[in-house]
């Protein structure tokens, strides 16, 4: 009986979950005039591709999918070789004012970007780095990093440093051990974390809006545009902008699932 | 087993940390069309959506032949940031700017002086106030008029059963618009007929900014909480009970109109265009009300300027001259339903939306008594603010139901506030006095 409860809660919670992504399916694939019939038919009626195709032939969205998919994967690479350092040092190592850097960490996220956006510009456009994929990447890798260390110490507390301690005795050099015993057992966190860092930088608009003219990000290309877009457009830019992100975390599920396949047992 | 998946995925993780320089070897793909040594970038406000701008950047490649123009367009705030950390930095990437006035005043002594420009088109026969304008009150011209567009009422021919008997839709006074609004919700089985873009994105606050106010009142700031303005007011509130309320969702009329939710809409001529698109002949298009004080009405205009170290500002001004030719003028109506600016005759075979804005955008001009009003100038970041303000005496009054006259006290104060701030003068329909106050 618990069990038919839990399998009923698990597909209230996709269904939930899915019924926006599947709403906007529908309506990317329909025609324009059928958007405008009330009410609006839960099945595909008349489908078509053309306002989809339409989106996906305007100027720069090819080329801004190809920037936004660059721009996230080295943000995710960046943020990781940074982060993972930084991250192992806090979950191990206790130095003065850990505590303090840990908070100091957020600081990035409390000032919003808005207020940053001039004197940002300014020191990009001063080293020669605006309007390139660099400048997005390193901004966003800036914005990434606080959530990528928190997660990663998180998950590198839970891996026992005997563990590490016993692959040393065994003649395992400090990295050795790092990378053949920690990471392992980190993945998940790991994983988690490139999954937060590459959503975030897929859907970052201001700051790509602001360091790049043009060789921008997808979102910085089509989300301010599309919301003065005609309703056909929005859906069909909706959808051109959330399967990319599904398709990032359909790859790296399962080490996520292995995370929790550990700690729910 | 595990040994194996962890081996496999370390090898993954391997190949990803490679692939990233391969990534990173580019900086990146051009979104513009262009971005190359001497071409043009071209920053707008203007035609941001999806199809605006494939239309615009068609007559950009078949009309505009000195130089490759990358077209930017990009919502106003991003505009604002891009101009002033460019200039600011003397690292300019930008030579053309295309905006609203009210986009390009904050930025005034960060363009470039365009009277030899100008000079040299007058053949275009730009319409003096409008020349005026783009001089921000100096001595020197800092853009070219690029285009013009105001707000009208689309009407379904549907909704004309109900028209007040001695009322002519293309004479509409603001009483009969209320009446003929009351009739039709009633005759249409209690179904309002009346919208208005009330919406997040709406442009309704210019509907009381530039028509219903300088109808009543005759001004904007200096009346605004004037007996008159009380009287404005109250007749909204009388409007908004007979209005669909599903208008605080509405930010393009044409949507609703075209889907038959209303059967009048008031809106900018860019956001009607598309509703009487599928049958144009059950539309009617007709210049606002009048009110008490005359017919007062908006127009919005855009403006073509240079920032200060652009990089090719001599290919920037042969674009200004191309996109002022009045055929690209024409052009630009028949495309995005922006108006010409320059002298230009409108051909007699414009599409039917178009042609029929055309007629209501003439008549509304040449109508008798008309207070002419523009956005509010000068004001740059603070512009919104100041919209801001009449959203929330809609909100309150409208909305919430509270006294006319205590929210205009309390919301003259917060605009008041607003004003000391920036210190600007008035701006038409109000007198121009400096600095700008409600009285």
């Amino acid at each position: 009986m618990r069990r038919f409860a839990l399998q009923v809660f698990c597909v209230a919670i996709s269904l939930f979950m899915a019924a926006p992504i599947y709403l906007i399916t529908l309506a990317a694939f329909s025609s324009r005039e059928s958007l405008n019939e009330f009410p609006l038919p839960l099945v595909p009626t008349d489908p078509s591709t053309e306002t989809l195709s339409g989106f996906l032939s305007s100027t720069g969205v090819i080329a801004g999918g190809v920037n936004s998919l660059m721009v996230g994967l080295n943000t995710v690479v960046l943020a990781l070789l940074i982060g993972l350092p930084a991250g192992y040092a806090v979950a191990r190592y206790a130095f003065r004012g850990r505590q303090p850097y840990q908070l100091f960490l957020l600081l990035t996220r409390a000032l919003p970007i808005v207020v940053l956006s001039v004197p940002l510009a300014r020191i990009f456009l001063t080293t020669g780095l605006y309007d390139t994929t660099y400048a997005v990447t390193l901004l966003h890798t800036a914005l990434a990093l606080p959530t990528t260390v928190l997660i990663t110490a998180a998950v590198f507390v839970a891996v026992s440093p005997e563990q590490e301690e016993a692959a040393q005795i065994f003649g395992a050099s400090p990295v050795q051990a790092f990378v053949r015993i920690v990471m392992p057992q980190a993945l998940p966190g790991i994983a988690a974390a490139a999954v937060f860092t590459f959503v975030m930088s897929w859907n970052e608009v201001l700051g790509a809006a602001i360091l790049t003219l043009n060789q921008r990000t997808l979102p910085a290309q089509v989300l301010s545009t599309l919301s003065f877009s005609p309703l056909a457009y929005r859906f069909a830019g909706g959808f051109a902008l959330v399967v990319p992100a599904l398709l990032f975390i359909a790859i790296m599920r399962k080490y996520l699932l292995n995370m929790w396949g550990t700690t729910l047992k | 087993m595990t040994q194996r998946v962890n081996r496999r995925t370390l090898l993954g993780a391997g190949l990803t940390v490679l692939a990233a320089p391969a990534l990173a070897a580019c900086s990146g793909v051009s979104t513009s069309g262009t971005g190359g040594e001497g071409s043009v970038d071209f920053l707008s406000t203007q035609f941001l959506p999806v199809e605006e701008r494939q239309r615009f950047e068609k007559i950009l490649a078949d009309h505009v032949k000195a130089a490759k123009v990358g077209f930017n367009p990009v919502d106003a705030s991003v505009f604002a940031t891009t101009v002033q950390s460019q200039v600011d930095a003397n690292q300019v990437k930008i030579s053309l700017l295309g905006g609203l006035h009210g986009d390009l005043a904050p930025h005034k002594d960060r363009l470039i002086d365009l009277d030899d420009l100008a000079k040299g088109l007058t053949d275009r026969q730009f319409p003096a106030d409008l020349l005026e304008l783009g001089k921000f009150g100096g001595s020197t011209q800092k853009y070219i008029p690029w285009m013009q567009a105001t707000y009208v009422l689309a009407i379904n021919k549907a909704a004309l059963q109900w028209l007040p008997s001695g009322a002519d839709p293309q004479n509409l006074t603001y009483e009969q618009l209320l009446a003929w609004a009351k009739a039709g919700r009633t005759g249409n089985g209690g179904k309002p007929i009346f919208g208005f873009p009330a919406g997040p994105k709406g442009l309704y606050h210019r509907f009381f900014q530039g028509f219903l106010l300088p109808s009543f009142t005759g001004g904007q700031i200096t009346t605004f909480r004037s007996p008159e303005a009380t009287t404005a007011w109250q007749y909204m509130k009388d409007l908004w009970a007979q209005t669909a309320p599903a208008s605080t969702n509405y930010d393009f009329m044409q949507e609703p109109l075209e889907r038959g939710e209303v059967m009048i809409g008031f809106d900018h001529v860019a956001r009607l265009v598309n509703a009487p698109k599928p049958k144009p002949d059950d539309w009617l298009m007709v210049p606002a009300p009048k009110g008490p004080k005359g017919l007062g009405y908006m127009i919005v205009i855009g403006g073509l300027a240079i920032p200060k170290g652009a990089p090719e500002p001599d290919k920037a001004k042969e674009v200004i001259k191309s996109l002022t030719q009045a055929n690209v003028q024409v052009e630009v109506l028949r495309a995005n339903a922006f108006f010409p600016v320059a002298k230009a005759d409108l051909p007699g075979d414009l599409s039917k939306p178009i042609a029929l804005e055309a007629a209501a955008v003439k008549a509304q001009q040449g109508a008798q008594g008309t207070i002419v009003s523009l956005p509010p100038v000068g004001l740059g970041a603070k512009d919104g603010e100041v919209a801001q303000i009449f959203k929330n005496c809609f909100k309150e009054i409208c909305l919430d139901g509270k006294p006319v006259q205590q929210v205009l006290d309390a919301q003259a104060v917060k605009l008041n506030a607003i004003l000391d701030e920036v210190k600007v003068s008035c701006w038409k329909p109000d007198p121009l006095s400096t600095p700008c106050r409600v009285l």
